[in-house]
């Protein structure tokens, strides 16, 4: 009998508005010197077009599956052109080492996403490996205000790529950062000029793997840089040589106060970090959680979450994509690792109070 | 049986009047007794029997449509903007040939060069195919199926409507019913005197072929833990009657069917790499491929019913003969 157990080929999706810097950021990835073979499926046939690799075109042809799951939709070009991509593929040889999924602009990144979680040949054959969202530095914040799109792509991303940091000032860089953390308590952001960001912050990144589900960063669950109770560490991303500086309520850069975007954003979209110290009844927390994705999956972008589950020793990790979950008993708690559950949900008009009570109430 | 192995995937199998086809992913055509063509930039994503009898019409991930005999080949038609051939349909009747590119279907004649057609739809198209006497096609695409007219340049095509993703098309041989294959594991099926509507579900995976035998009478289809075979009797075809299962196997699941409407027998090919052809009137399974392996990704039988050509997705592939029993 013969062995057909191959790897699947990793997929990473690339959103982003119109200008954000995404055919540049392509352009890196096909003519960077890495010895790689990647199939890049475009919207429109542009520019690029490099000899060992392929460019697709795709029709963002959205539809609706008829299982009766409401937020089931997916991409019927990307299911076709995954399925005409692997008949290059050599027996026994990955026929790519990747493929990477470049949206439009105004794409929602649920469909891409769902599409590689529910069609049975893709899902054979694909596996998706991350969502990379690029946003203007200059633009993004116009664009979040008016464009539900925007705020989607930036929610729904692992990474976010904050691109031509060289056209704002710091003051309106954290200003950005601050409110792209509000949306996505889970994607790190990476400064970029001309999208020169390396490449291993791009592809490969595990976003929907549970095993790769390590921590949810307590970083994540601190307020935003410039509001009050900010904890500095050396994940905020901004540069302090210049200035002997000191973190205080009198701290230097006041954002609030600056910068044309410095009011207060609420937006509809935003990231709700959940934790407890507690362990956590297995049951109760499983039918919680399947009710509220059943409810309101449609709502609910990403989440994440890894749970200590009473007289379980091994971390129970989750994640889920609309109401798409996926969740496994993972590696052991350690010996010395503090023992808590914390969950991150990213969604639109969220309650927040709501889902606190609900995540507790699952206490053991 | 004879087989062989190629160093590509094996994406479509058939017969022409001389013998066994594989179309691969490198772009290359095979024939039965080892000669071959590389016609294709790319990859083969569909094949059909030339009008001729002869050959093999190929459409290709190049954006070209090609047909290959054993000693040459030549380019009939290409797509706007090099787009993806994906799926091709021949009617030795009226000698047209059909193929989709994107959202366009196109039609061109086998014995007049000049001769083209193209007709745009609101989405992707997934599947064509000819009515028996190839004067309409069929193409299938979201929300149902289009039937055009061939040969008429200007012309709204007839929608048979049903909601969801509809991924290949089949016209009964009598020309009187249309089936869909869809992306949630069912088929759809219209009277086309009528367009009623006629519901095939219950698979526990996606249907990937479909094909007639016993005059008609039957429809084999794939996507069960055996072959799926559906009545086609009478004016109501398959409306108010039960399918039958013929070779169900709990641990596997047939991936692809092949039949002829003059013969009363059919082949299947399965997802652990075996290969059976069967009487479905008769007893028991005639295990042409014995051995398991990977999934059967080709299959085809000849015009006399008696020869199978498989293909396995690890580039095995081979022919054999019903009568011989297991090589």
């Amino acid at each position: 009998m013969t062995d057909t157990t191959y790897s699947k080929i990793p997929v990473t999706v690339l959103t982003g508005y119109l200008g954000a810097g995404k055919t540049t950021l392509l352009n890196r990835i096909l003519t960077e010197d890495h010895g790689k073979r990647y199939a890049v499926i475009v919207n429109e046939f542009g520019e690029i077009g490099i000899d060992n690799d392929l460019v697709v075109g795709a029709d963002e042809d959205v539809f609706e599956m008829n299982n009766g799951c409401v937020c089931c939709t997916v991409r019927g070009d990307l299911i076709r052109v995954v399925a005409g991509l692997m008949k290059r593929q050599r027996p026994g040889k990955p026929a790519f080492d990747a493929i990477i999924v470049e949206t439009t602009g105004l794409a929602d990144p649920g469909p891409v996403a769902q599409t590689f979680f529910v069609d049975e040949d893709v899902k054979a054959k694909t596996q998706l490996d991350s969502v990379t969202a690029l946003v203007d530095a200059k633009h993004v914040m116009a664009r979040l205000d008016d464009s539900k799109e925007a705020r989607e792509q930036v929610a729904f991303a692992d990474r976010i790529i904050l691109n031509k940091v060289d056209l704002a000032t710091e003051a309106e860089l954290v200003a950005v950062e601050q409110r792209l953390r509000k949306l996505n308590p889970l994607a790190p952001i990476t400064r970029a000029e001309r999208a020169n960001v390396p490449l291993d912050q791009v592809l490969g990144l595990g976003g929907f793997d549970l095993e790769r589900i390590l921590d949810i960063n307590p970083e994540f669950a601190n307020p935003a840089h410039g509001e009050a109770g900010h904890v500095h560490d050396e994940h905020c991303g901004h540069d302090h040589d210049d200035h002997d500086h000191v973190h205080d309520e009198h701290c230097g850069h006041d954002h609030d106060h600056h910068g044309a975007r410095g009011h207060a954003h609420n937006d509809d979209i935003k990231g709700i970090s959940l934790s407890l110290d507690r362990p956590m009844h297995g049951a109760r927390f499983t039918a919680w959680l399947d009710k509220l994705l059943g409810e309101q999956g449609q709502n609910i972008l990403r989440a994440k979450g890894i749970i200590d589950v009473d007289g379980e020793d091994k971390r129970l990790v989750f994640q889920a994509v609309h109401m798409i979950l996926e969740g496994d008993l993972q590696r052991e708690w350690g010996a010395n690792e503090r023992r808590w559950s914390r969950a991150v949900f990213i969604g639109r008009d969220l309650d927040e109070a709501a889902l606190k009570a609900g995540f507790e109430a699952c206490a053991a | 049986m004879t087989s062989t192995t190629y160093d590509a995937q094996v994406t479509a199998a058939l017969f022409d009047r001389d013998g066994a086809i594989f179309c691969l992913g490198d772009g290359t055509v095979r024939f039965e007794d080892g000669s071959y063509n590389a016609v294709h930039d790319g990859a083969i994503l569909c094949a059909a029997l030339h009008p001729s009898g002869e050959g093999v019409v190929t459409g290709g991930d190049d954006g070209r449509v090609i047909w290959s005999r054993k000693q040459e080949a030549g380019v009939l038609a290409t797509s706007a903007k090099g787009q993806w051939i994906d799926a091709v349909d021949a009617s030795a009747e009226s000698k047209l040939i059909a193929f989709s590119s994107g959202k366009t279907v196109s039609v061109i004649d086998a014995a007049d060069a000049g001769f083209r057609r193209d007709f745009a739809h609101e989405r992707t198209v997934s599947g064509v195919a000819f009515d028996p006497k190839g004067r309409r096609i069929a193409a299938s695409t979201y929300g149902g199926a289009a039937l055009w007219f061939a040969r008429i340049d200007k012309q709204k095509p007839t929608m048979l409507k049903w909601a969801g993703s509809h991924t290949g098309v089949a016209f009964s041989p009598d020309g009187a019913f249309v089936v869909t294959m869809m992306q949630d594991a069912q088929l759809h099926g219209w009277r086309v005197k009528d367009s009623k509507d006629m519901r095939m579900g219950g698979y526990p995976s996606k249907v990937r072929s479909v094909a007639f035998l016993s005059k008609g009478q039957l429809m084999a289809t794939s996507g069960a833990q055996g072959a799926v075979l559906w009545p086609f009797i009478g004016s109501n075809g398959p409306m108010g009657r039960e399918a039958t299962e013929i070779g169900y196997d709990e641990g596997s699941l047939v991936t692809l069917v092949a039949a002829r409407p003059e013969h009363g027998v059919m082949a299947a090919g399965l997802d652990d790499g075996r290969v059976w052809h069967a009487h479905p009137a008769g007893q028991g399974l005639n295990f042409l491929k014995a051995d398991k392996g990977a999934p059967i990704v080709a299959l085809a039988m000849s015009p006399d019913g008696q020869r199978v050509a498989w293909a396995d997705e690890d580039g095995n592939a081979g022919v054999a003969e019903a009568d011989a029993g297991p090589a």
